[in-house]
């Protein structure tokens, strides 16, 4: 079982639904979320005086699946999230010990 | 133990009652205000009856033509006077109407009640406007703060509007128009002059009304209250300009004692110098300067009054921590709800259309249209020379900048808004524009005093600026008579009013330099020395970690965003 974790522009959020859903991906969890990356921060002026944005916001999207379905999740969130432009975002793939469902106790695979 | 507790709780309840301001300085106002209801037939004096139903308020000596001649001959004339033939002859025509046309003369007595009925009207309802100013100041400043004094700063304006109008009630009104009231302006509002006497001086010299205190006595008449209610709301708008420049760091007692200041005295004290039939109105006859010190609506008198002493606040509590680094490079507090900004500054802009027509004190005065047209272009030649400054100099339109821009359009319009043509307040408006950028950029960078919402500069600059510019820009077309000077003819026409620099009177131009300085000077002067006085006695800021949380929960114990507490929140 693995859960991946993708940063992602917010406006890019619909699209990246809309992709995920036509594979079939039956859940999904967003994020707000703060940070920087390659960009770091950018400046500005308010009333004549720079300041610095130091934290861009971003989602965070948490998809758990089974292993064998990782490469089509991770390319239909590079689909629905790549602009090419810096700041485009990052996902992370990790293994993942254990997952239960709440309503009916199910376990592992079959609570993915 | 349980001795102990309760122990306590009653210290805990003690210190707080210390604490509050409020609760200590509540009663006194309310107990002042009792005294004053006892003592009222002390008040009442041997000069003429008020009449507070209203029931004798306008009749034929009301009546006028457009030209605002008089239906009304008075006389008989004083045989001394060099032209009592003419004047003879015109009552004796007068009288022999009169009793030849009895009808007539009746039917001049209803014109005259219903000029006056519409003139309350419009004098009443303009004041409502300007009221709602309230709401739009309330608004901008709030958006323009850190959302962790959102409750605080919109407190701060709450209570402005409260305690100032208590203390303007009390002594403020009688200070400012003890003299002069009603017969400031007796054909549109009607009415008896029941305040008459000075205080501090006399005649042309009057420094400081002295009747009508606690609104008793001969301040309890129709025409004046109606002026009441227009004059109230004025200095409400001076009151709370204070707040856009002290706010983040004022502790709420030491700002209710700034607003009972600036109800009571300050404001008053020049507002009577210029409105009150003071010295600084009179300077037309005495000093033979031009028509005296003229301002219309207030760019001074309630502008300039709020900006420079919210200069001499600011000067006092010191800039925000972080505000400057230890380098002395300026930090930026972005503002939190631009949402917030520009509907305030649309409601003032929406308020001004009451400040600035309203203050003809009368709808039969047909130059509202004119005032209300110049008012509007000065706002937005103000707006849009701040919006392409600000493009020029830092590559983006900054948002609040333009807002400040607008007002600053406003405020310089407000002394110069019924004596220039349309295209004198375009100009006003933009220079209103550069010098509310330059001021701001000044105040940041130069002498360093921490202003968050641009106060001093709208207000405080850009007032001096617009009563200055009366001198320059008046066209003498509006204000023939105006503090009595040149009713019949002036500069050599008949008919001339107000007239500027541009227009051929230097004097005139002299005569607002001299009273906009005047103006700053008594605001931060008196200002400075009173809290300078406090800020000593008990510190007028809060403390650096109260500063560093946000003043909402240490002063008020609510943040102004729910989502922001601490605490769970029911649902």
């Amino acid at each position: 079982m693995k859960r991946i974790d993708a940063i992602i522009r917010q406006q890019n959020l619909d699209n990246v639904r809309d992709c995920l859903t036509s594979i079939g991906v039956e859940g999904l969890t967003v994020m707000d979320v703060l940070g920087f990356g390659r960009q770091m921060g950018r400046t500005e002026v308010y009333r004549g005086c720079e300041y610095r944005v130091d934290f861009h916001p971003k989602l965070l999207l948490t998809v758990l699946a089974r292993e064998d379905q990782v490469d089509e999740i991770v390319d239909a969130i590079i689909k629905g999230a790549r602009t090419g432009k810096i700041g485009d975002g990052k996902i992370v793939v990790t293994s993942i010990d254990e997952v239960v469902r709440i309503r009916t106790g199910e376990i592992g695979k079959a609570a993915v | 133990m349980e001795d102990g507790k309760k122990g306590n709780t009653m210290q805990t309840v003690v210190s707080r009652l210390r604490g509050s301001l409020l609760l200590r300085g509540a009663p006194m106002l309310l107990a002042m205000a009792m005294l004053g209801g006892m003592l009222s037939p002390c008040f009442a004096d041997q000069g003429p009856t008020p009449d507070p139903s209203g029931t004798a308020t306008g009749d034929r000596t009301t009546t006028t033509d457009a030209a605002g001649n008089a239906f009304v001959v008075p006389g008989p004339p004083d045989p001394t006077a060099p032209d009592y033939a003419q004047k003879k002859k015109d009552y004796d025509e007068y009288q022999a109407q009169l009793a030849k046309e009895p009808l007539a003369a009746k039917l001049a007595d209803h014109v005259g009640h219903v000029r006056v009925a519409t003139n309350f009207s419009w004098t009443l309802l303009t004041g409502y406007l300007v009221l709602f100013m309230q709401a739009g100041f309330a608004l901008l400043t709030c958006g323009l703060v850190r959302k962790k004094n959102a409750a605080h700063l919109m407190m701060l304006n709450f209570a402005a509007y409260v305690f100032a109008f208590l203390a303007y009630y009390a002594v403020g009104y009688a200070f400012q128009f003890g003299a002069v009231a009603i017969n400031a302006a007796p054909l549109n509002l009607g009415g008896v002059p029941t305040l008459n006497h000075f205080l501090l001086g006399s005649g042309q010299w009057g420094f400081l009304g002295g009747k009508g205190f606690f609104l008793s006595g001969p301040a309890y008449d129709a025409g004046s209250l109606c002026l009441t209610l227009f004059e109230v709301v004025f200095m409400e708008t001076a009151g709370y300009i204070i707040v856009g420049a002290i706010c983040e760091r004022i502790t709420f007692w030491s700002f209710l004692l700034c607003e009972i200041f600036m109800g009571a005295i300050l404001y008053p004290v020049f507002g009577c110098w210029v409105w009150g039939g003071g010295w600084l109105s009179q300077i037309g006859s005495t000093l033979n300067l031009g028509h005296g010190y003229v301002d219309f609506a207030g760019s001074t008198v309630v502008h300039g009054v709020g900006g420079f002493a919210a200069m001499a606040l600011a000067v006092i509590l010191g800039p925000r921590l972080g505000k400057y680094g230890p380098d002395g490079k300026v930090k930026v507090f972005p503002p939190h709800n631009l949402a917030f900004v520009v509907t305030g500054t649309f409601i003032l802009l929406f308020g001004w259309m009451g400040f600035n027509p309203g203050s003809t004190l009368g709808a039969t005065d047909l130059r509202i249209s004119v005032i209300a047209v110049n008012t509007n272009l000065a706002a937005v030649a103000g707006s849009a020379v701040a919006m392409f400054l600000w493009y020029f100099m830092f590559g983006k339109p900054d948002i609040t900048m333009a807002c400040n821009g607008m007002l600053a359009g406003l405020v310089a319009i407000t002394a110069p808004c019924a004596f220039v043509s349309p295209n004198s307040a375009v100009v006003i408006g933009s220079l209103a524009g550069i010098v509310v950028c330059l001021g701001v950029l000044f105040n940041d960078r130069v002498v360093k005093i921490d202003d968050p919402c641009g106060a001093i500069s709208v207000h405080g600059y850009c007032g001096w600026l617009g009563s200055v510019c009366v001198g320059i820009f008046a066209d003498g077309k509006y204000g023939a008579g105006w503090n009595g000077i040149g009713a019949s003819s002036y500069l050599g026409h008949a008919g001339q009013g107000v007239t500027g620099l541009f227009h051929g009177d230097t004097r005139q131009f002299l005569c607002q330099l001299m009273g906009a300085t005047l103006c700053a000077v008594w605001a931060f002067g008196a200002t400075y020395a009173v809290f300078s006085v406090v800020n000593k006695v008990k510190g007028m800021r809060v403390a650096p970690e109260v500063e560093l949380e946000g003043l909402d929960i240490p002063e008020f114990g609510l943040k102004g965003y729910p989502e922001d507490a601490t605490v769970t929140m029911e649902a």
